[in-house]
């Protein structure tokens, strides 16, 4: 690695922190700005109490002291604060627990979206236009639109309910088991965009001069497509996947829903709807942090997939 | 190629749609299906006779006694924790209030300041989870915890009975008389006190009619200091010491709670479930799914559009009861909605409103509310106490609630009676607005707003309501918001007419009517703010009832209803206190600013192999008692 790309990654983690700090003081005034309250209910709570509570959580003093007791709390303590909602909880309990499911789910779904949509892609690609590639393209026209809530609820309701095969939880009594069909919701939509990523950018490869340059002097095909071709057609894959990791491994709420598991999704809108502030910072943080860390390394990636570009 | 490209779409369409719409009805329609499900994995999901699966709700927020305010989160700490009182079934199978750690629930002792003393014995034997006896200590130690400003709980306010609460709530007054955020009194704490370690001795401000439920309430459940030291004691079940039926052996958040029978309990002979699996879930798809394939014998909810077919599919496992609760729809009381050409004003025009919105109120036919949108077995409501609440007599609160003899409650909301009501309701609209024969509408009715928090039931009762009024002419628009930004806006009372719910606390009718006091949290119709204040126009005359001094005439709200709920809280006569509380019934009611759509019932599915299940007309759900037949 040359010093010139060495400092572009340090520019790069130098943005990469300044964009978490932008994201954590806005999302901090947001929640401020917002009306409601953690304190409020159906049934409400006496002015007496509702001050009690402030105090105890910090609520009390002025916005801006409170935003920077939350900085030093979170910089020089690593401190995310209680959960205002689930008392006795804090935060980082909160997301580490959820984070073990949904990391555990969305790792293992993102590797198999990436595996079988690579080689569907290209398998697409190097039989363009036969039957095999319309086949693959019409099936992953259909999973790409169709929303994960729809296609939860048909694989519940075939391999739950009609064939009894598969439990309808994915937690983790029900075992391995429960994790196939989360698994298979959350990976569809992904394994379906890179293929359809992976064909067409291969296609752009198939037909450039180097590969007809080393066909011509004989290299063997299989050769010309892992040697040539396919590396240089991940190269847009690579760009979706530093993305598409940071929200499959963060949980999605709606296949959370659909099969209980236990993950950290369903914490991204229950803390909202809940105002609870310290857990809405604390989800906001690690799904900024993610996203970041992950567009770092697919930038990084890059360079390693093909030597041509140059990081600056 | 095109061609068969296209084939292949338009069937890979056709099959996504035939799929997505034969799934429900399949699923419902398939009863045998399921039941053969039930027999193959009722084996290995539970286990035998002496466990049970269930889902309840999801995750609850916690099952500290003290803080929980919600119904699951009682449901487990019911389970967790033996109080001096509980819940049980009769040998009719009636529910009552029973002693539980102590070893009867003996009656007060009246003082000569007009406070109650009650003296309470452990029985034997009583222990906590780790073997440590539970000692009446415990009892004051949890009940000036949970009534205190530290936890600053929820349900706090259940403690404002015992003498001493409002001292520990006082607020140091400012120069004009307002409160500070500073406490008055930072070290008082309730009347409670351990005369030994077996013998508990309250004070209660003044006699309470529904002491003894208080006590089986999870509030009222002891913890022990040290274990409570421990902020997150109640997170793990390590460190979660109970003294009830059970204790928590397992929690794996979100998914599932499990609770193995307590050999320390004192009554653990009678306990016949050995563990109960309440799993959590907030989704009623999958609620559904797990009961049908039997590793749920009893989900708490069901996707409402299913209702229907789970009624007609499982008739015996589909269970509606009673939950004593009112949906409603409340005024802001100082909303203007009289005609712009009026000359009405301060009381008079306030009478005016009055009279409109229980002419309003009329208009809408709540039978069609519950069968085509509840569609879960609601009661049309036609008061606001709501059904379940009973008189000393026994009989029902709601039956005996108004002034006619021909129907229950304040109007007759019975499907015969919708004609005779709207020709009613339009003369007396008549009376105020401009009537316009050839439509049979009003014409300078003002444009209201009917205020909802985001979901589907409760939009749906907002169109209807809109659709209902616009049949005289009123113009009504819904603004829909989410949960918390809709309880400000309520709250503060910006809005005009907006939707609202009530779920007793305990079985007693005080716990809606003493809402509406002007300084109450939950008084979001406005009842004595704003222009409201000050309009003396209100009635109160309890000479006749042995107060000889409480005659107002022509008094603002605080001047009468306020006091009138006062007097019911230290009213230690049961007949004369019921009589009190129909007369505030009577006063809210008379305003029209609350309109009943209906009570609230408790839907849930219990499998058929399950046999010694009951639930509280709270909605707490016990397991206890339960066995499971293969």
């Amino acid at each position: 690695m040359n010093t010139k790309t060495l400092a572009y990654i340090l520019k790069r983690i130098g943005l990469a922190i300044l964009t978490v700090w932008v994201v954590v003081t806005v999302t901090f005034f947001v929640c401020q700005a917002v009306p409601g309250s953690p304190f409020v209910g159906e049934k409400a709570t006496s002015p007496a109490v509702t001050a009690a509570l402030e105090a105890k959580y910090g609520m009390d003093k002025p916005v801006l002291e409170q935003y920077i007791t939350y900085l030093g709390d979170i910089i020089l303590r690593h401190d995310f604060g209680p959960s205002i909602k689930l008392r006795g909880r804090t935060v980082a309990s909160v997301i580490v627990e959820g984070m073990k499911t949904s990391v555990k789910l969305g790792l293992i779904a993102a590797g198999i979206a990436l595996v079988t949509g690579v080689v569907l892609g290209a398998v697409a690609a190097l039989r363009r236009n036969k039957i095999i590639d319309r086949v693959i393209m019409v099936i992953t026209t259909a999973f790409v639109s169709m929303p994960s809530f729809i296609m939860g609820s048909l694989l519940m309701v075939v391999f739950v309910v009609k064939l009894s095969l598969l439990p309808a939880n994915g937690s983790a009594q029900s075992g391995p088991a429960g994790l196939v069909l989360p698994v298979i919701t959350l990976a569809l939509y992904p394994a379906a965009y890179i293929t359809r990523l992976t064909r067409s950018s291969m296609l752009d490869v198939l037909g450039q001069d180097y590969i007809r340059t080393a066909r011509a002097k004989g290299v063997s095909g299989w050769r010309v497509i892992f040697g040539h071709a396919l590396k240089n057609s991940l190269i847009p894959v690579i760009t979706y996947v530093g993305p598409m990791l940071a929200y499959i491994v963060t949980g999605s709420l709606v296949v959370e829903q659909i099969f209980a598991v236990p993950g950290i999704g369903r914490y991204f809108v229950s803390s909202i709807t809940g105002r609870d502030y310290p857990l809405i910072m604390g989800t906001t943080i690690v799904l900024a942090v993610l996203i970041v860390v992950m567009n770092l390394v697919s930038d990084i990636l890059y360079k390693v997939v093909d030597p041509r570009i140059t990081l600056e | 190629m095109k061609k068969i490209l296209s084939l292949l779409l338009a069937c890979a369409m056709v099959l996504s749609l035939a799929a997505c719409s034969g799934s429900p009805a399949a699923e419902s329609a398939n009863p045998n299906a399921s039941s053969a499900g039930t027999e193959s994995s009722a084996p290995s999901s539970n286990g035998g006779a002496s466990s049970i699966a269930v889902c309840i709700a999801s995750e609850p927020d916690t099952i500290d006694p003290a803080l929980n305010s919600a119904v699951d989160g009682a449901t487990l700490v019911s389970h967790l924790f033996s109080g001096l009182a509980k819940w049980a079934q009769d040998d009719s199978g009636n529910l009552v209030i029973v002693a539980d750690a102590a070893t009867e629930l003996p009656e007060g002792v009246a003082n000569a300041d007009g406070t109650v003393t009650y003296t309470y014995t452990l029985k034997d034997g009583v222990t906590w989870s780790d073997g440590q006896a539970v000692t009446a200590n415990d009892f004051v130690f949890a009940w000036n915890r949970a009534a205190g400003t530290d936890l600053a709980a929820d349900y706090g306010y259940m403690f404002e009975v015992v003498d001493g609460y409002a001292a520990i709530w006082e607020m140091v007054k400012d120069e004009q008389g307002n409160d500070t955020d500073e406490f008055a009194n930072p070290d008082a704490t309730l009347n409670v006190k351990a005369i030994d370690d077996k013998t508990l001795e309250v004070t209660l401000a003044n006699a309470v009619a529904y002491w003894d439920e208080l006590l089986a309430f999870p509030a009222y459940f002891p913890v022990r200091e040290d274990v409570v030291s421990d902020e997150a004691w109640a997170t793990d079940p390590s460190t979660y010491v109970s003294n009830g039926p059970y204790t928590m052996t397992g929690w794996d958040h979100n998914s599932v709670i499990t609770l193995e029978k307590n050999e320390h309990y004192h009554d653990a002979d009678s306990i016949l479930m050995d563990k109960i699996e309440f799993y959590l879930s907030d989704d009623q798809n999958n609620m559904l799914t797990n009961f049908q394939n039997g590793s749920w014998l009893l989900i708490d909810d069901v996707p409402t559009n299913e209702i229907a077919n789970l009624k007609a599919n499982y008739p015996d496992e589909f269970v509606v009861a009673g939950q004593i609760g009112t949906y409603y729809a409340c005024w802001n009381v100082n909303e203007n909605i009289l005609p712009a050409s009026s000359t009405l004003t301060g009381v008079e025009a306030e009478k005016a409103k009055a009279e409109i919105r229980n002419a309003m109120a009329l208009l809408l036919d709540r039978n069609y509310i519950v069968e085509e949108i509840g569609q879960a077995g609601q009661v049309p409501a036609s008061s606001f106490v709501a059904m379940g609440m009973t008189n000393p007599d026994g009989t029902q609160f709601y039956q005996t609630a108004g002034t006619s003899s021909d129907y229950d409650g304040y109007y007759d909301v019975s499907v015969d009676a919708l004609e005779d009501n709207f020709a009613a309701a339009v003369e007396v609209l008549k009376k105020y607005y401009t009537y316009d024969e050839a439509t049979g509408k009003f014409t300078d009715i003002p444009a209201l707003t009917y205020l909802y928090n985001t979901s589907e039931g409760h939009k749906a009762i907002g169109e209807y309501i809109q659709a209902a009024l616009s049949g005289v002419g009123v113009n009504m628009t819904l603004e829909n918001q989410e949960w918390n930004t809709f309880l400000n806006t309520r709250k503060n009372g910006d809005y005009s007419m907006a939707r609202n719910g009530w779920l007793a606390d305990y079985n007693d009718p005080i716990c809606f009517l003493d809402m509406w006091v002007t300084a109450s949290g939950n008084n979001d119709i406005q009842y004595g703010k704003g222009d409201h204040k000050d309009l003396a126009m209100y009635n109160l005359d309890l000479t006749g009832l042995g107060y000889e001094d409480i005659k107002v005439e022509n008094g603002t709200w605080a001047q009468t209803y306020d006091v009138l709920i006062a007097t019911i809280k230290s009213c230690a006569d049961d007949d004369t206190r019921y009589e009190l509380m129909h007369m505030a019934e009577d006063m809210l009611m008379s305003t029209g600013c609350i309109v009943p759509l209906y009570f609230y019932t408790d839907i849930y599915m219990l499998n058929s192999s399950v046999d010694g299940f009951f639930s509280n007309p709270l909605g707490y759900k016990y397991f206890m008692y339960c066995t499971v037949s293969e």
